[in-house]
């Protein structure tokens, strides 16, 4: 599969106005995400790996015969992405609020890392050299096992980087995806070597944009990336939403090396 | 030279070689106007008449206000363009003189910069230098000539003042005008808007405003025809240009028909109203466009269905109901119905017609729900080809629903029959349990209630009967599946059967029509029948003989209700003969010469005349069937 | 009699100067008359017509300046001018009668400035009160004068007292343009108002306008959203997109 995407750096000041067109042009409620996202990178030279993993029975022999092709072909960065929810968030003020002697409360449902879905989101790094005006890059995507990945993926020769949440809204407009995110950090500390197993609470992450700006990126996926007639069609549809956002919005294809997904 | 010739400038019209003789014109004639002797004076004067009638309103047609209008509009523009080039010309003519006469004045002393400015012909005819000026001291003007000039400048003045204010008061109270009908305008917008509609600009006019009373999920088609702009009279009060929606109110009108008469119909979805407030005709322009997506997608849905019997034709859909039942759908005018007489509506015509009126559209806008659903999904990737919008379901769980309904009440009546006419032969059949729309719903569902609750409706439809039989551990039970919306459409009757004493017996299964069910169902309770008339324990016989002799009816072929009570007499081997439908249970009794009496057709051999019982009819014996079999027995 | 002083033929050189720009400016109108159908857009109607008029009032205003020197100038013909074949042109040139049009306006402008013209000198009734108070009061010549010198000096001090665009009235301003319901969503500018103001922020607006591509002068010009208005307190982001998108991709900023 391609994908085909614009971005823009959206003023934290400009939020709100924002979704507020985005809701108007798409005609929907902004639907509310939370993502953690694990990056990994690759350690070890492709074609090392025969793809057997002790955790990956749950892959359909498809995807795993997908998972293969696109990690053997050469180092990448990789991104494991899991949906999350407000309330997967623990609450740093679980403490105060016993103390006024309610021990009994129910006891709020917990983040369980064990049950996480997670996904494997593979990005290419963007085509050179294309006249058109817009970031395309050939993707893939397939499910992971839940719980932890930590094994999976260094049967993979994929080694843990780091961790960080996005959070943000979807807005979906005919063929594409708008999604206006921001990336949050956990609370400073050491820099665990493989992914939390609890959450922080939501309102301890930090924006990694310090003045809490947002990025608005449109994308567009092909099925067949090969097919110039339907790559200039979701060109088209992107340059169009540009254009009826060109008011409150710059919509710009994003510079390729910064999205570089090759591990040297 | 001095003979002139004239050249045609038209062509010659052929001259005819001779006039049309009189026989091809009264033939003409004739054929036009009939035969002569139909002519007198009346009837020409009544043609003339008409004639001229027919001259007068087309002149009155041609000549309608507006093009009047525009037409001398367009006149006076351009003899006032001509005045004004007229004008122009004249000063520009007279400036140039000036111009020329003081160039050739100054020619004498700066010939250089005077000739720039002379006219050509000037230069042509007058050698530069040719004017002379003098200085002179001229007489005093007299004391008349200068009053005379402030009188005319003072004139002037005053008249060009009073047209300067009578333009600028005209101007305000223009503008007062604009500024009171502006003000008019913009308060009914605000009140339209308040009222909850949503105002915006219209999009392929952007000077203009509109009010969006359309439905965002709707069709695309009817989507972008849900705007209309609101425009602004003379006065200022807002007018609603809606385009391409007919001014009349409409609405999809469903008719039931039953053997072929109209036994119901709906009535119109909103009452016409007469008061025209904006608010008013925004509702009917959006009623009636939802009534125009409805009845749209109505035609989809029934050529969908043709191969259920569903035709369209000159916007009317005919849907083969059940039975009798014929539905019929057709997009009218509000007060179409006014015009029709009450007679032959039946409650229930009327009441099936309302309902499926009210379903229709409560499954349109949960389609537009659906719409919305799907719409905002993450889209799919994009690919070459285009995908097909799937038509609504809209009469079709409707019809689902009627035609099951249809089928439960036609097996409620077959098994009421059938146990009535075994109940009076004194068998007790345990009576059976009904489920009528026994679907299980998926309690996960994680739709807004509206939405489940109609999905509860587009599911397809199951009810079920089961029940015990007569012989120990027997049961039956049938389930009738009813689903329009997806492939293998139709009613499918499952028929199972569990009779311990039959273990070849398989239970017939999936079964369409309804003979093949009744069919099934009452060879079930033959078969029951003949089990339970075998295994009922005879009493004894005459003890004097072989008591070892079988006393017991042995169903030999039970599939034709045959049962044998063998004798040690082969000429006195004693056979019942039963049959079931569903009005009537008879049985024949008699005796068979025969070695093991198993002998069946010509081979039977029966021995005395066969008496005969029946127990469902009117003529129906009044012993129960067990007694005449015990009968049969001694 | 004498013949023209250098300064005397300075002035009627002038003339001439003024007279070619008039002539050219009603050729102008003339052509693009002629060159548009049915008219010219009005814009341009008007503003050929106000250049004319200033280009009549310059060579009136000359006139009447030198009106000494051109009352005691008389032109005639000298002998080289071929006046036996060319006399109508010579006519033409020297002729001082009125076109019979023009004599016609002067006619009516006399007609209205004396006896029966006076009547019509009231003033031109800009209320009904004074209307009413002076239906048969006439101005005397001299009140006409007065009312002359007074009215374009009045007239000129009401019209400074007005704000003529702008989105608020001097009233309005005056009371405070917090207090006006105007309906609107969007923040109006102030465009008179603060001066102060603007300039200061003038550098960060510039710099918001880059980024978020603002564009306001095309309000008109047809948006598909209420543009985003610039914000009380701006912010801008610390750290470029591409950045940001760096780190999303390998969990580092470089």
């Amino acid at each position: 599969m391609h994908e085909v995407l614009l971005f823009a750096s959206v003023p934290v000041h400009q939020h709100h106005e924002l979704l507020q067109q985005l809701a108007g042009l798409t005609a929907m409620q902004p639907r509310h995400c939370l993502e953690r996202r694990l990056i990994f990178k690759a350690y070890r030279k492709p074609g090392l790996v025969a793809g057997r993993t002790g955790a990956s029975q749950d892959i359909q022999s498809g995807d795993l015969q997908r998972l293969n092709k696109m990690l053997n072909g050469s180092m990448y960065y990789t991104q494991v992405v899991g949906p999350v929810s407000e309330k997967d968030f623990g609450s740093a003020t679980d403490s105060d609020t016993q103390m006024d002697g309610t021990d009994e409360t129910p006891e709020a449902p917990r983040y369980d890392y064990e049950r996480q879905p997670w996904k494997l989101e593979f990005r290419d790094i963007p085509e050179a050299g294309t006249r058109s005006a817009v970031t395309s890059r050939q993707m893939s995507s397939s499910t992971l096992p839940s719980g932890d990945i930590m094994p999976t993926m260094s049967a993979w020769g994929y080694s843990f980087v780091t961790e960080h949440v996005v959070e943000g809204d979807l807005f979906i407009h005919n063929d594409i995806t708008l999604f206006l995110q921001r990336v949050l950090h956990y609370p400073a500390g050491q820099e665990p070597s493989q992914p939390r197993q609890q959450m922080p609470a939501l309102k301890d992450m930090t924006p990694l944009e310090k003045s809490g700006s947002y990025v608005l990126q449109a994308s567009i996926t092909v099925q067949d990336g090969s097919n110039q007639e339907t790559m200039k069609t979701a060109s088209q549809h992107l340059f169009g939403l540009r254009e009826q956002l060109k008011s409150a919005v710059r919509l710009e294809q994003a510079d390729r090396l910064s999205l570089d997904t090759r591990a040297k | 030279m001095a003979d002139s010739f004239t050249l045609p400038l038209r062509p010659l019209l052929d001259e005819r070689d001779r006039p049309d003789t009189l026989p091809a014109e009264i033939a003409q004639i004739n054929n036009q106007w009939g035969s002569f002797r139909d002519v007198n004076e009346d009837v020409l004067r009544t043609k003339i008449a008409e004639e001229y009638r027919d001259d007068l309103d087309e002149d009155e047609g041609d000549q309608s206000a507006s093009d009047l209008d525009s037409t001398e509009r367009l006149e006076q523009l351009y003899k006032r363009r001509k005045d004004i080039i007229d004008f122009a010309t004249q000063a520009h003519m007279e400036a140039m003189f000036a111009v020329d006469f003081v160039s050739l004045l100054l020619s004498k002393n700066t010939p250089r910069q005077a000739e720039t400015s002379m006219s050509a012909f000037l230069k042509q005819i007058a050698p530069l230098g040719s004017l002379n000026a003098e200085v002179v001291n001229p007489p005093p003007k007299p004391d008349s000539t200068t009053k005379d000039i402030s009188a005319v400048s003072r004139g002037w003045r005053i008249q060009n003042f009073n047209g300067a204010a009578n333009k600028l008061l005209q101007a305000a109270s223009r503008l007062e005008n604009e500024v009171a009908s502006e003000t008019r305008y913009w308060n009914e917008v605000l009140t339209v808007k308040e009222k909850g509609w949503k105002v915006s600009r219209l999009p392929r006019e952007r000077q203009a405003l509109g009010v969006q009373y359309g439905f965002l999920e709707a069709t695309p088609v009817f989507r972008d025809r849900g705007l209309a702009s609101l425009r602004r009279a003379e006065n200022g009060s807002l007018i609603l240009d809606k385009g391409l929606i007919p001014p009349k109110a409409r609405f999809v009108r469903v008719r039931v028909m039953q053997d072929g008469q109209l036994a119901g119909r709906s009535k119109p979805t909103s009452p016409t109203n007469d008061e025209q407030t904006i608010e008013s005709r925004i509702l009917q322009a959006r009623d009636t466009l939802y009534e125009e997506e409805l009845f749209h997608e109505l035609v989809r849905e029934a050529r969908a269905t043709a191969n259920y019997g569903v035709t369209t034709r000159q916007n009317l859909i005919r849907i083969p109901a059940s039975d009798n039942l014929e539905i019929l759908l057709d997009l009218v005018d509000v007060d179409e119905n006014d015009l029709q007489s009450d007679q032959d509506i039946s409650q229930e015509g009327t009441r099936i017609a309302e309902g499926l009126s009210h379903t229709i559209r409560i499954l349109l806008a949960y389609a537009h729900r659906q719409n919305l659903h799907r719409r905002t999904l993450l889209p799919l990737p994009l690919t070459p080809k285009k995908r097909s919008v799937p038509e609504h379901q809209l009469f079709r769980p409707a019809l689902a629903y009627i035609q099951h309904m249809s089928h439960v009440l036609w097996l409620q009546s077959f098994l009421k029959d059938i146990f009535g006419v075994l109940h009076s032969a004194a068998l007790d059949i345990p009576a059976y349990t009904k489920h009528v729309f026994s679907t299980r719903i998926a309690q996960t569902s994680s739709a807004p209630t509206a939405e489940a609750v109609v999905e509860r409706f587009l599911t397809p439809f199951e009810s079920t009967f089961s029940g015990k039989l007569l012989t120990p551990r027997g049961s039956f039970s049938i389930a009738i599946h009813t689903n329009l919306s997806s492939p293998s459409f139709g009613t499918s009757f499952d028929v199972s059967c569990n009779m311990p004493n039959y273990p070849d017996i398989k239970s017939p299964g999936r079964l369409s029509l309804r003979e093949e069910v009744q069919a099934a169902i009452t060879h079930l309770l033959l078969l029951d029948v003949v089990f339970t008339t075998s295994s009922n324990s005879l009493p004894p016989s005459k003890p004097e003989k072989d008591t070892q002799e079988n006393r017991v009816w042995e169903a030999v072929y039970p599939q034709h209700g045959e049962l044998v009570l063998s004798s040690s007499n082969p000429e006195r081997h004693r056979k019942i003969k039963l049959a079931l439908s569903r009005h009537e249970l008879s049985l024949q009794t008699y005796t068979v010469r025969c070695i093991d009496g198993t002998g069946r057709g010509k081979w039977e051999q029966p021995s005395q005349t066969p008496k005969q019982y029946t127990w469902g009819t009117p003529s129906a014996s009044t012993h129960s069937l067990m007694a005449v079999v015990s009968e049969a027995s001694s | 009699m004498s013949t023209l002083t250098q300064e005397q033929i300075k002035v009627l050189e002038q003339a001439r100067q003024r007279l070619v720009q008039l002539t050219r400016s009603l050729g102008s109108l003339i052509t693009s008359l002629h060159s548009s159908d049915p008219l010219p857009p009005w814009s341009s109607l008007q503003s050929q017509a106000s250049i004319i008029s200033n280009n009549l009032l310059s060579v009136s205003e000359q006139l009447s300046e030198q009106r000494d020197l051109f009352t005691s100038l008389v032109a005639y013909p000298s002998p080289e001018y071929p006046s036996r074949t060319q006399a109508p042109t010579l006519e033409q040139l020297l002729r001082t009668k009125l076109d019979p049009r023009v004599e016609d306006w002067v006619a009516r402008g006399r007609a209205a400035g004396t006896e029966g013209g006076l009547s019509q000198s009231t003033i031109p009734s800009p209320s009904r009160l004074v209307e009413a108070e002076s239906a048969d009061h006439k101005l005397s010549e001299a009140e006409l004068a007065q009312l002359w010198e007074w009215a374009p000096l009045e007239a000129n001090q009401e019209a400074r007292r007005r704000n003529w665009g702008g989105n608020f009235t001097l009233e309005e301003r005056e009371s405070g343009i917090q207090n006006v319901v105007t309906g609107l969503r969007r923040q109006l500018e102030d465009d008179l108002g603060s001066e102060e103001e603007e300039s200061e922020g003038e550098g960060e607006e510039e710099e918001e306008m880059d980024i978020v591509g603002v564009h306001r002068k095309s309000v008109g010009g047809g948006l598909e959203f209420d543009i985003a208005v610039r914000h009380p307190h701006p912010v801008q982001p610390f750290v470029p997109l591409d950045d940001i998108l760096k780190y999303m991709t390998t969990g580092r900023m470089q």
